[in-house]
């Protein structure tokens, strides 16, 4: 079983903070790149092709015409074997949804929305760039929730100067959203926000006051049942993002579109060039994993899940790590069987935790 | 023949043009094709022409018509630095003549002044010559004046010279050979042979750079070096073209060099004299001191595993190098590593910086430290040049520290100031003159170990670069210190101690323990950091627990930047040293030393 992720690497206009592949483009690139798309996933001979999730995400693949997004669905459908209850997510900027175009992706076979909220604070959203208000968003859940989509979820910035993260959290649920996606804003090389931050124009939260914000939502989302299954993402039961827990569960995927990454479950990643001419060259990175990098992914990717990773799947004896045994002893990490899990009280230093564990 | 040699040296303070003008000398004479002119051709280890200093003395011949009559110039270059003063002082008892170069813009320094003394001492004619006469603020007739007044020389025919663009090269020419005497000896006495450096050639071992005084040596002489009582054959012996030209022997007032299959440049001791075993001279020549190190510190490897790696290197360097000593250590905190001795600060840089560059070791070095003489309670006496190794505080009656004598050059606007920094670093004032309207003349007696790190940087910025500083050891005297240990979680660092003056304790203490909170990184759980005197504690700061790492988006399936962003911290932290529970990074070990930059 496999995930399919497809790019849409066009925005109506850049956030300030984004380091994607994303690009404000016109037309007849567009053209262009569907043409190419619907090619790339035709010649796909990846020999599963019974596929779990799609996932559609960019750039903005709200900002395209619903029917070329339609069309790429469908050459999945004819080329794979899309399972019956597949979960095919489309991600959507509140700002360029309306309800003829949620219904066009319901008809589609979409059946999954995440809404790049980031924040309902309207001072935030412009800070940011983002197009959209609090209004649009809640207004854009409610047209998804009418047009027939159940499963919403909506993606919010941690670590913003202002706006508070806990009544968003609580305006979405009320709203009807089932699944949170809360990430630390990261300053990238070469984003407009990184200059901000570094002339002084912006000062950003101190790292503790971002993590206490981040652990009061852990908090507030977990009394309302939503469940932390990842570093990152909340979910009320039956709501868990199958196509991201894909990613950090080490099954194969496949991805299509500029700069897009795949897997094939087992020692090879691919990435498809990240500029147009490279791409449109058909350019692409091989990455053979050794028995080691493998190791060290399914530690750092199992650790920050609430699944932990299977000791009997490493190439290594992780109880020869001195770390290993300290963390175990501190408590830091939970040992169930061979299964070892990150505790969730010290979320928020997972990565130092997982670089001491590498092989 | 002796009638026709003239040996001498070029002294000047840092930066006057002393290499450009032996470079010049050389050109003129015809000593080194044109083709092969690289700049500051005497400086020859990259280090040396990248500080601007000289390190290694390399002597060399140089051939010159003057009246009809041929002359052999045996120019013998000197480091200008005071770590290398006893060097100086040998390269000097080879020469009868001193050319004292001086800035025709900057003037008299401090090391023009204590480089004169020195060339005074030997007992040689000094011919002052003004440089950088091309600078549009050259004041060649202040200068001489100056020199006249502070150095006490006659400068009224001191030649006028640019040596960066050759004018009034031959002027100088002319007066080596006119001013600077002939040597003096005796060619049929038994052989007397100073040397006054060495090297390190892979195939022929030690070469000695010598100057004979009586007698000649040649190939297949059984010889003696008196000091230390090793005998040797000659294996060959020449002189420097600049370039090693083996000759059939040397004799009574001439420069060169002696092989003789000598394994190390440790078992040639600068000062010592070579004569001949079966026939003697009576007396050593005199001046000979055995070379003792000055300031210590540990050297240990990033990367613990490469121990024996920095051995090699070490080894290697001490070829060429009979000054630096070392002998192994172990840190609890930095494990095996050597405790080296240096020269001086300088020396101590140039070995670290040679260490990583030529031998591509990653090293940690910690604070330098000067040697102190403890007398315990139990009427024992130790040398103790390692913090770490410093008794506890109820075993010791008296610490005794080094003290030096200095010299300072300023201009006075900035004599407050300098009066202050010598203060703060417990200085004993000793003398004020006025040289001139622009010029003062301080002298402090100061600990060697308040000045081995950051005075000379000090001095520097707060006379925005116009003073200068020498000094000369003094002796050992009585003074309240204590050790001040850090303590990382409640364990004692070993790597981190420092031997203080009582009266700074409590202050250092603090800004120790402050600094070390801005340098090392938040661990995963809280870390005291304690600064102690025995069992007391002085200062404590605390490192909160860490509190947040990224948590970023794993964006599209790009597992393997994700991959590499930890991999990166993970070799990042291989820089890091593990103190019980606490990783600190190695900068943590030199940085206590630069307490104040940030204020």
């Amino acid at each position: 079983m496999i995930g399919i992720y497809v790019h849409i690497p066009f925005c109506e206009s850049k956030c300030i903070y984004c380091a994607f592949a994303s690009f404000v483009r016109n037309a007849n690139c567009q053209a262009k790149y569907f043409e190419f798309l619907n090619k790339e996933i035709k010649n796909c001979d990846f020999f599963d092709r019974q596929v779990s999730s799609i996932y559609f995400g960019g750039g903005t693949p709200s900002y395209v015409k619903p029917e070329k997004l339609a069309e790429i669905l469908k050459t999945i459908k004819t080329h794979f074997n899309v399972l019956e209850n597949a979960e095919i997510t489309i991600e959507c900027n509140p700002c360029s949804v309306s309800t003829q175009k949620l219904s066009s992706y319901f008809d589609a076979g979409f059946n999954r929305i995440s809404f790049g909220v980031q924040s309902l604070d309207e001072s935030m959203l412009k800070f940011l760039g983002r197009r959209h208000t609090k209004a649009q968003a809640l207004d854009a859940i409610g047209y998804a929730k009418n047009t027939g989509f159940e499963n919403i979820s909506a993606d919010l910035l941690l670590g913003l100067p202002a706006g508070d993260i806990i009544s968003d959290a609580q305006t979405l649920i009320a709203a009807g959203v089932k699944h949170i996606s809360a990430y630390m804003l990261q300053i990238e090389g070469g984003t407009p926000l990184k200059n901000m931050v570094e002339s002084g124009k912006v000062k950003l939260p101190s790292d503790d006051e971002t993590v206490d914000n981040y652990q009061k939502l852990a908090d507030f989302l977990q009394k309302n049942r939503f469940l932390q299954y990842e570093i990152s993402n909340f979910a009320l039961k039956g709501f868990k993002s199958k196509h991201n827990f894909a990613y950090w569960t080490g099954q194969a995927y496949l991805g299509f579109g500029l700069g897009a990454h795949s897997f094939d479950g087992k020692y090879k990643r691919f990435a498809n060039a990240d500029n147009f001419e490279d791409y449109f060259a058909g350019k692409q990175n091989v990455e053979k994993l050794s028995p080691s990098q493998r190791d060290e992914e399914m530690i750092m990717l199992g650790l920050r899940c609430e699944s932990g990773f299977d000791t009997k799947k490493l190439h290594f004896d992780i109880s020869q790590n001195a770390n290993f045994q300290k963390y175990i002893n501190g408590e830091v990490l939970q040992k169930i069987g061979s299964t070892i899990k990150l505790n969730p009280k010290f979320y928020n230093i997972s990565n130092s935790v997982i670089i001491d564990l590498l092989p | 023949m002796m009638k026709n040699i003239r040996n001498f040296c070029i002294i000047a303070h840092i930066d006057h043009g002393k290499s450009t003008l032996a470079d010049r000398l050389m050109e003129k004479t015809g000593s080194v094709a044109l083709r092969d002119m690289q700049s500051q051709l005497l400086d020859s280890m990259e280090l040396e022409r990248e500080k601007g200093i000289t390190i290694k003395l390399t002597p060399t011949r140089m051939n010159y018509t003057f009246n009809g009559e041929q002359y052999v110039l045996n120019l013998i270059d000197t480091p200008g630095h005071v770590d290398f003063t006893y060097e100086v002082s040998r390269s000097l008892a080879a020469c009868e003549g001193a050319i004292l170069i001086v800035d025709a813009s900057q003037g008299v320094e401090a090391q023009t002044l204590a480089n004169a003394y020195l060339a005074l001492d030997a007992g040689l004619e000094i011919l002052p010559v003004i440089n950088k006469i091309d600078l549009p603020s050259a004041r060649p007739d202040e200068v001489k004046k100056e020199i006249e007044d502070v150095v006490g020389l006659p400068a009224d025919d001191a030649p006028c010279i640019s040596a960066k663009d050759g004018t009034n090269i031959d002027l100088v020419l002319q007066k080596i050979v006119t001013d600077f005497p002939p040597p003096k000896g005796d060619g049929n006495a038994p052989l007397k042979c100073l040397v006054f450096d060495s090297f390190y050639d892979n195939f022929k071992g030690a070469v000695c750079l010598v100057r004979v005084f009586d007698g000649q040596i040649k190939t297949g002489d059984s010889i003696l070096f008196m000091q230390t009582g090793r005998e040797y054959d000659v294996t060959e012996v020449g002189i420097f073209n600049p370039k090693m030209q083996p000759t059939q022997n040397l004799s009574a007032g001439e420069v060169g060099y002696v092989c003789a299959s000598i394994k190390s440049v440790s078992d040639v001791h600068v000062g010592d004299t070579i004569t001949l075993k079966n026939r003697q001279t009576d007396k050593p020549l005199a001046g000979y001191k055995k070379v003792q190190p000055v300031v210590y510190c540990g050297v240990f490897c990033v990367d613990g595993s490469k121990y024996n790696e920095l051995k090699e290197a070490l080894l290697k360097l001490k070829l060429n190098d009979a000054s630096l000593q070392f002998a192994p250590e172990v840190s609890q905190a930095l494990g095996f590593g050597f405790r080296c001795g240096f020269l001086g600060l300088l020396h101590l840089e140039i070995i670290t910086e040679r260490l990583e560059r030529e031998f591509n070791l990653d090293i940690i070095t910690t604070a330098p430290s000067v040697s102190y003489k403890v007398l315990k309670t139990n009427g024992e006496e130790l040398e103790i040049s390692n913090p770490a190794s410093l008794p506890s505080p109820v075993e010791i009656d008296k610490i005794f520290e080094p003290i030096v004598k200095a010299s300072i050059f300023t201009p006075p606007s900035y004599v407050g100031a300098v009066m202050q920094l010598c203060q703060d670093k417990r200085g004993e004032y000793k003398d004020m003159v006025y040289l001139d309207a622009n010029r003062v003349r301080l002298q402090y007696n100061l600990p060697l170990g308040e000045i081995i790190y950051d005075f000379f940087d000090k001095l520097k910025s707060l006379t925005k670069g116009y003073a200068s500083f020498d000094y000369e050891l003094g002796d050992f005297v009585p003074s309240k210190l204590v050790k001040l240990d850090i303590l990382l979680n409640g364990e004692k660092c070993d790597a981190l101690s420092l031997i203080v003056h009582e009266d700074s304790a409590y202050m250092r203490g603090r800004a120790i323990t402050e600094k070390l909170k801005k340098i090392i990184p938040r661990q995963l759980f809280e870390v005291p950091i304690q600064a102690a005197i025995g069992n007391k504690i002085i200062a404590r700061e605390t490192i909160s627990a860490l509190r947040k790492d990224v948590l970023a988006k794993c964006y599209g399936g790009d597992i393997t930047r994700k991959r590499k962003l930890l991999e990166k911290q993970k070799e990042g932290k291989k820089r890091m040293r593990q103190i019980g529970s606490v990783e600190i990074p190695s900068e943590a070990f030199l940085s206590i030393l630069k307490l104040d930059d940030e204020k």
